[in-house]
């Protein structure tokens, strides 16, 4: 056990763990390796569902083709729940290293882990430009008709919104496999010498000038900095224009300000509640105990509560705008996406967004336990899927055919259900976003070794006063 | 004359720094040693030279080439298909401002990756002397010296604490 007992008193026992550092590397080492039954049957039962998801896309391909995005509505829900995911984990290793937070320091590598799953996103983006119908008007200027739909890029500038989009998700894989590569090549620089196969090649080729000089400790720490501010940048960017471009535009009339702000809330809530569950497990089942205190629970489910209410608050915003302007178009939108046409999931939608998730994380005890803010991540986790199926779904069969070129919504539509092989490709493409992330945990180790070593020198239990407290650093 | 590396490895940070002051005693200059260590310490730990980087400045250069193409394309594009949408001006502002942020950011992020690697002298295509006890916690004073003096300091290093001194030549002995 590379660990001491978990330290703490009162309410807050066991909540600190110190593990040691001298034999972290070769621990972790050891787990990456570990190939244990129920890892095995994870990865067999999600690479299944891997292959159901492609069945699933291949057959929608066959009976609707690519030229109406209707179909494809269940498809775009699921590209926008993985994006929601993979772009906003990251972040959280990011912010919380901007805030020098050292609960975040198991955190980290989980949450980097999943730009690995972005490449999935990057490549289920390809289809989803071929359905987007065009900005232009394809019958050119018809009465009652737009000739160009309202969207984000305005007139069109050169290669809007395709090239944009693209390049967009392109640049947040990028730049979140770069966090992740500039946060492990420490890690990978260590182990370059023991790993043997195709690891030890690989963590020579990208971490083979890798010593651990202060030179590269500096830089590592700026280039860090530097990628994530950037990446915040560009993240809420993007969630701006996915949320506009598949949902807004392709309801006739809907023009809201606060909806991509929502977006992205249930964006940054999604992907904590994917950290804490991938967390839990790890703790519980993986063998990680002794590196992920309870501590790191607890804080992050103070964020998680503070999401889950601003969640609430964006909702209502967007909700009093639409209710109290009392256009037609705005209550059509309403009844559409809230109160009629979709209310089933949208209850679902408040219910585990907001409802579920908040009368789990009101109680103290709660906060504090590993399972508490776990299950408050998993309940925002299908929150957030049926966040994106009302919304998706339901903009890419608003407005079918030339009805999308129309300046407001006239009527309210039937909803889009499922059919079998959107369940394929939906409840598929979450199992192929897991099997990826189960591989990749394979390949890098799932803790960030060097920030737990560094964590070792900065806390320790000890006395002060007449008790013992945990006693931090504070070098910067 | 070529400089050879010698790796002294130490059990604790004041260890380390004492050997790093017996090298400055020694009239090693500090740019010919450095400490190996598998997570960062805090700065002047080791009481060693302060390390500067110009990474800030990739990005703010890339940034610059991307704001610069970013209005070019934008402007150039509407000024060669002057088509008035809405009333609005030929050249207005918020449409040119989505197109503009993007590619300002894209050519700031790719400027970042170019200066971790440039910066970090990434990668390396010969191999250097290392040892994998600097995994475990252990600290590597790497010091790169004339090939006669590799005796002196491989004798300066154990004196300081080293537990083990590595040459590249396999020698190996505190």
């Amino acid at each position: 056990m590379a660990a001491a007992e978990p330290k703490g008193h009162g309410q807050h026992s066991g909540m600190w763990i110190y593990p040691d550092a001298k034999v972290i590397s070769q621990d972790v080492s050891e787990k990456s390796k570990d190939m244990a039954k129920p890892f095995r049957t994870a990865l067999v039962v999600t690479g299944i569902l891997f292959i159901l998801a492609i069945v699933g896309f291949i057959a929608r391909a066959a009976d609707d083709g690519f030229d109406e995005i209707g179909p494809w509505g269940y498809y775009t829900a699921l590209f926008s729940m993985l994006f929601m995911v993979t772009s906003g984990a990251p972040l959280a290793a990011c912010a919380f290293r901007f805030t020098k937070s050292h609960w975040r320091r198991p955190l980290s590598r989980v949450a980097e882990l999943f730009s690995i799953v972005s490449i999935l996103n990057l490549l289920m983006f390809i289809p989803m430009m071929i359905v987007l119908p065009s900005l232009e008007n394809p019958a050119g200027s018809v009465e009652g008709q737009m000739e160009l739909r309202r969207s984000i890029w305005f007139e069109g500038p050169i290669g809007a919104p395709h090239a944009w989009n693209l390049a967009g998700v392109a640049f947040l894989t990028i730049t979140s496999i770069a966090i992740l590569w500039t946060s492990a090549i420490a890690d990978m620089g260590e182990a370059r010498h023991s790993a043997t196969g195709l690891k030890g090649w690989l963590y020579r080729k990208l971490a083979g000038g890798w010593y651990g000089t202060k030179r590269q400790w500096n830089v590592q720490k700026a280039g860090l900095a530097l990628l994530g501010a950037f990446y915040f940048m560009i993240v809420v960017f993007m969630h701006f224009t996915i949320s506009s471009d598949y949902a807004q535009s392709l309801i006739p009339g809907w023009k809201d300000s606060i909806f991509p702000v929502l977006y992205t809330v249930t964006a940054f809530q999604a992907s904590l509640g994917a950290i804490l569950v991938t967390l839990f497990i790890l703790r519980r089942w993986g063998g990680y105990e002794g590196y992920i205190g309870k501590s790191t629970f607890w804080s992050a489910s103070k964020v998680l509560l503070g999401l889950t209410l601003l969640w609430v608050y964006h909702l209502f915003a967007f909700f009093i705008t639409f209710w109290y302007g009392r256009l037609e178009v705005e209550q059509n939108i309403i009844k559409y996406l809230i109160v009629d046409t979709y209310s089933v999931i949208f209850l679902l939608n408040l219910a585990f967004s907001f409802v579920l998730p908040f009368a789990v994380l009101v109680w103290n005890p709660v906060r504090r336990s590993d399972w508490g803010p776990s299950l408050a991540g998993l309940l925002a986790l299908i929150g957030g899927l049926m966040f994106n199926i009302r919304i998706f779904v339901g903009s890419a069969n608003a407005a079918p055919g030339e009805n999308i070129y129309h300046f407001l919504l006239h009527k309210v539509p039937a909803p889009a259900y499922p059919d079998i092989w959107d369940l394929f490709i939906v409840v598929g493409g979450l199992g192929a976003a897991v099997f990826i992330y189960l591989v990749s945990t394979r390949i890098l180790p799932i803790l960030s070794i060097w920030e737990v070593k560094e964590g070792t020198f900065y806390q320790k239990w000890g006395k002060l006063h007449r008790g013992e407290y945990q006693i931090l650093g504070k070098p910067e | 004359m070529a400089k050879k590396p010698i790796l002294g490895l130490f059990e604790t940070a004041d260890n380390a720094a004492d050997a790093g002051d017996a090298l400055k005693s020694a009239g090693v200059a500090p740019t010919d040693f450095d400490f190996l260590t598998d997570a960062p310490y805090p700065e002047g730990a080791f009481g060693e030279r302060e390390e500067n980087h110009r990474l800030y400045i990739f990005p703010f250069v890339g940034a610059l080439i991307g704001l610069t193409v970013g209005i070019m394309l934008t402007s150039m594009t509407q000024m060669a298909y002057p088509l008035v949408q809405g009333g609005k001006p030929i050249l207005s502002m918020p449409p040119m401002a989505v197109v503009t942020y993007e590619s300002t950011m894209l050519t700031a992020i790719v400027f970042t990756i170019i200066g971790i690697i440039f910066e970090s002298r990434l990668p390396a295509f010969k191999e250097g002397l290392y040892d994998t006890r600097i995994t475990e916690g252990y600290i590597g004073v790497l010091v790169n010296v004339d090939e006669e003096q590799l005796t002196s300091t491989q004798t300066l290093l154990t004196q300081a604490g080293a537990i083990d001194v590595v040459r590249k030549d396999g020698g190996s002995g505190a």
